[in-house]
């Protein structure tokens, strides 16, 4: 009765991202072959989709761990607009500039984290109260005007010197992916967040230091969106409202990417694939028409219809292994609509 | 215990009455030709491990599932059209879950009303006609709640009974024949049982036929007249409850299984030597000034009933209660309160009692569930070694019989109930725990791995563990420890040990 019959699988769930990817390709390349199937439109994808990536990878840390993050684009903006701000303006050289930027940032972490496990405030609530604080210090330092880019070209070369045809940016997110890939899966901190995630209470009776963990969690967000940030302000140049429109693709690669590869748990490749899928997506149309809201649409629609997929499956799977039907959700106490915190704790079984 | 089966005989029809019912799942068949027959007015027990069958058959009956050709159901003497939960409403079949579906932020009447509909006038509910039939509703059963009362304020034995109540609401098209109990009794605390057998007992005698699913022996014997064993798909006894007694029963389903764990137990014999866990004016919850000395190889049980303290006490031995006053110390280390990571370190292991919410982290993997408590062994800077930990996993599973074979790489949620308990011990035993608390280690366990659990832990006391187990199963208790303390209203009031030590004994006291 445990045993499910075996089914033919090809991994059309796992790695429908990548079936996807495919489609897309194909299809805008007979489309549009001289347009879409270029070396310059590879590395324009790359490029202008690695900060959305660090952001995603970013946000998957608390998500894992159990805690929402909504202050990452609070905080990404912050950190661009003073790594900007204290160049132009105050002539500071870019390795303090940078410095400042992600401590304010790691400061940012650390609130955070004190709210949430100090006050106990629910990590929605606490990082969302975060997010509006954090926009109004930014309008205190910057007095609403929006800085000048500073002009060193060592400061664009941060981000754009090319190589192998990318701009570097593309390279710093592979490694900033790695390295998180690597604690999230293969060090014990990882396990720790993935067990706090899942169920706090064994997690802590498990003689796991769960306040600690969280806290940690909402750091390594803050951070890694301060070093995204700087990336940002370096690639495109300062942008006093850029964050908030990094918010939803950031949270919708995270929980598409926890449909793909490891179905049901925040995962780093997942999300890059997320992320690279939206985006050639995205840039097929941008190739084949002229509106301006494809971005938006594509985005929001691709959400809604990957997560309503893995709920459906989710359910198709409940009712083939009916032998265990006690299945809960993971994380009863985030007010999100069921669809969404259902979401990422579907357990699909992993492999074969 | 008037044998209702005469009266079936006498002319009346069955409730139920399955013949041939099998049911094969991807050539594996779950269910071989089961016959089954419940008289109106009967408590027909079913018992049998996890897999066995049970829930395949119930599933039959409420029509979630289809059986193999061949299956013949009549209800009251209709014949059952098979697939269709409608279908079986409306035959009278009703079944009360484990989870009893209840919505513990609403009235007792709101969860009353839910699947059968308010009354309603000018679109509006009538609250007044509703709280009555509610109340009727209830009385039939014995219950006097007021509707108004929010589920989440009732004790576990009440908000069965609503359950079981709102399983029974009257429908004039569909009269209820058979009401089906799927282990009501498996999270309720030993003083409940008696309410909601009562409440059983008015069930029947309003000649309704009871199928009554459940892990503990004794309340068969309290409320069945008939009792069927399932063992791999097939019936095998189905007999009157008169003739037989605990011991029969038990060899029924697995052989005498609490007389081998009594044996090796008491060949431990821990020696006489210095107390490694002292446990000083512990004072938590109800338990007021707990002292409490452990030697290393012993097993010490602790029984006690509702109410008497009993619950919160290991939580606060370890500390993941807020303890209001005491000192637990373990080999001189003291163990601090609210702090349960230092506990760990210290070499104490906590089972809770409840596996879904505290024990298991159903998501995660059974091997991530496993390593999860002591990492160090695996982690070699730069990664956790994944085959050092699935080979030290796998060798546990193997140990304690965990099913399936590749249950290792599974979330541990896809795992049945006794599995994900032994994934859980083997976490802890891993860790060579100087101070073992089991907190009912075998809850809602099938008998076969109640029997490896016991010989498991059995085994940690020979390696010198402290142990201490919490169990609402007063048979357990006397058969694996070989000291029990009883607690009643917060206090010490016995302590058993030897041919003291018996079910009787240990009743007497916490009753008291």
């Amino acid at each position: 009765m445990s045993r499910r019959p075996v089914r033919l699988n090809l991994g059309l769930d796992r790695f429908s991202g990548l079936y996807l990817a495919a489609l897309f390709i194909i299809v805008f390349g007979i489309w549009t072959p001289n347009l879409f199937l270029t070396q310059s439109t590879l590395h324009s994808v790359a490029a202008e989709q690695a900060i959305t990536a660090m952001m995603g990878v970013a946000l998957l840390i608390p998500l894992a761990t159990g805690a929402y993050d909504l202050s990452v684009g609070a905080t990404i903006n912050m950190s661009a607009i003073l790594a900007a701000q204290v160049q132009s303006q105050n002539h500071w050289g870019i390795a303090p500039a940078i410095l400042l930027a992600l401590g304010v940032s790691l400061l940012i972490g650390v609130v955070n984290g004190l709210i949430v496990v100090v006050f106990k405030v629910n990590s929605f609530i606490a990082t969302l109260g975060m997010a509006t604080v954090i926009a109004a210090c930014q309008a205190i330092v910057t007095g609403s005007n929006q800085p000048l880019p500073p002009e060193s070209t060592a400061w664009s070369n941060l981000t754009q010197q090319p190589l192998a045809g990318f701009q570097i940016v593309f390279l710093y997110m592979l490694v900033l992916a790695a390295i998180v890939w690597w604690v999230m899966t293969h060090t014990p901190a990882g396990r720790y967040m993935y067990a706090v995630g899942g169920n706090s209470e064994a997690a802590r009776l498990s003689g796991i230091n769960v306040g600690k963990w969280t806290w940690l969690s909402l750091i390594a967000s803050a951070f890694i969106c301060g070093i995204a940030g700087v990336f940002y302000s370096s690639l495109n140049g300062p942008s006093l409202t850029f964050g908030s429109g990094l918010l939803l693709p950031a949270f919708a690669a995270a929980f598409l990417g926890s449909t793909q590869l490891v179905p049901g748990r925040f995962n780093v490749w997942g999300t890059l694939i997320a992320v690279y899928v939206l985006a050639i997506g995205v840039k097929g149309i941008q190739l084949v028409s002229t509106v301006q809201w494809a971005n938006d649409m594509f985005n929001g629609v691709a959400l809604i219809v990957a997560v309503a997929f893995a709920v459906w499956r989710q359910q198709r799977k409940g009712r083939a292994d009916a032998s265990t039907a006690d299945r809960q959700p993971a994380r009863p106490d985030d007010p999100q609509p069921e669809s969404v915190s259902s979401e990422p704790t579907f357990s699909g079984s992993p492999s074969s | 215990m008037t044998a209702p089966l005469s009266a079936a005989t006498a002319g009346s029809t069955w409730s139920l009455q399955a013949e041939n019912v099998s049911k094969t799942f991807a050539g594996q068949m779950a269910l071989k030709g089961v016959d089954l027959s419940v008289a109106p007015g009967e408590v027909h027990a079913l018992v049998g491990e996890n897999g066995s069958g049970k829930s395949t058959f119930i599933k039959i009956l409420t029509g979630y599932h289809r059986p193999d050709d061949g299956a013949v159901v009549t209800i009251a003497g209709e014949r059952l059209a098979f697939g269709s939960a409608d279908a079986s409403y409306r035959a009278g079949i009703r079944v009360v879950h484990q989870d009893l579906g209840l919505v513990d932020s609403s009235s007792v009447l709101d969860n009353l009303s839910f699947n059968g509909g308010f009354r309603t006038r000018f679109g509006t509910i009538s609250a007044r006609e509703e709280a009555a039939r509610a109340r009727s509703d209830l009385e039939l059963l014995g219950l006097s709640i007021d509707p108004r009362r929010l589920v989440r304020t009732l004790s576990p034995a009440l908000r069965t009974g609503v359950a079981v109540a709102r399983a029974l609401r009257t429908d004039e098209q569909a009269p209820v024949r058979l009401l089906i109990l799927d282990e009501p009794t498996a999270t309720l605390p030993e003083d409940e049982v008696e309410r909601l057998l009562e409440i059983v007992r008015t069930v029947a005698s309003r000649g309704v036929g009871v199928i009554y699913v459940t892990h503990r022996f004794d309340e068969i014997f309290r409320i069945a007249q008939t009792v069927t064993v399932l063992r791999d798909g097939v019936n095998v006894a189905s007999r009157p409850i008169n003739g037989l007694d605990r011991r029969s029963l038990v060899s029924l389903l697995v052989g005498a299984e609490l007389d081998e764990t009594a044996a090796e137990s008491a060949e431990l014999n821990p020696a006489e030597s210095a107390a490694a866990v002292r446990v000083r004016g512990l004072t938590i919850g109800r338990v007021r000034s707990f002292d409490l000395d452990v030697q290393p190889g012993e097993i010490v049980g602790i029984a006690g009933i509702t109410g008497s303290g009993r619950e919160a006490l290991l939580a606060g031995i370890f500390g993941s209660a807020q303890r209001t006053a005491g000192t637990v110390t373990v080999d001189g280390v003291t163990v601090r309160a609210d702090r349960p990571d230092h506990a760990v370190r210290a070499g104490v292991a906590y089972l809770p009692p409840d596996r879904k919410t505290q024990g298991a982290v159903m998501d995660l993997t059974v091997r991530e569930n496993f390593s999860l408590a002591d990492l160090k062994p695996i982690w070699r800077w730069p990664v956790i070694r994944r085959a050092a930990e699935r080979q030290e996993a796998q060798s546990w599973l193997d140990r304690l019989s965990v099913r399936p074979q590749d249950a290792l790489k599974r979330p541990l949620s896809t795992l049945s109930g006794g599995n994900q308990q032994k994934v859980l011990m083997a976490k802890w035993l891993r860790c060579s725990p100087r101070l073992l608390l089991l907190d009912e280690p075998t809850q809602g366990v099938d008998v076969p791995a109640k029997a490896i659990l016991h010989h498991e832990i059995v085994e940690a006391a020979r390696g010198g563990a402290c142990v201490m187990v919490s169990s609402a199963d007063t048979d357990e208790l006397v058969a694996l420890c070989h000291r029990v303390v009883v607690l009643a209203n917060g206090r010490v009031v016995a302590e058993l040990e030897g041919d003291a030590k018996t079910v009787a004994a240990i009743s007497h006291h916490a009753l008291a």
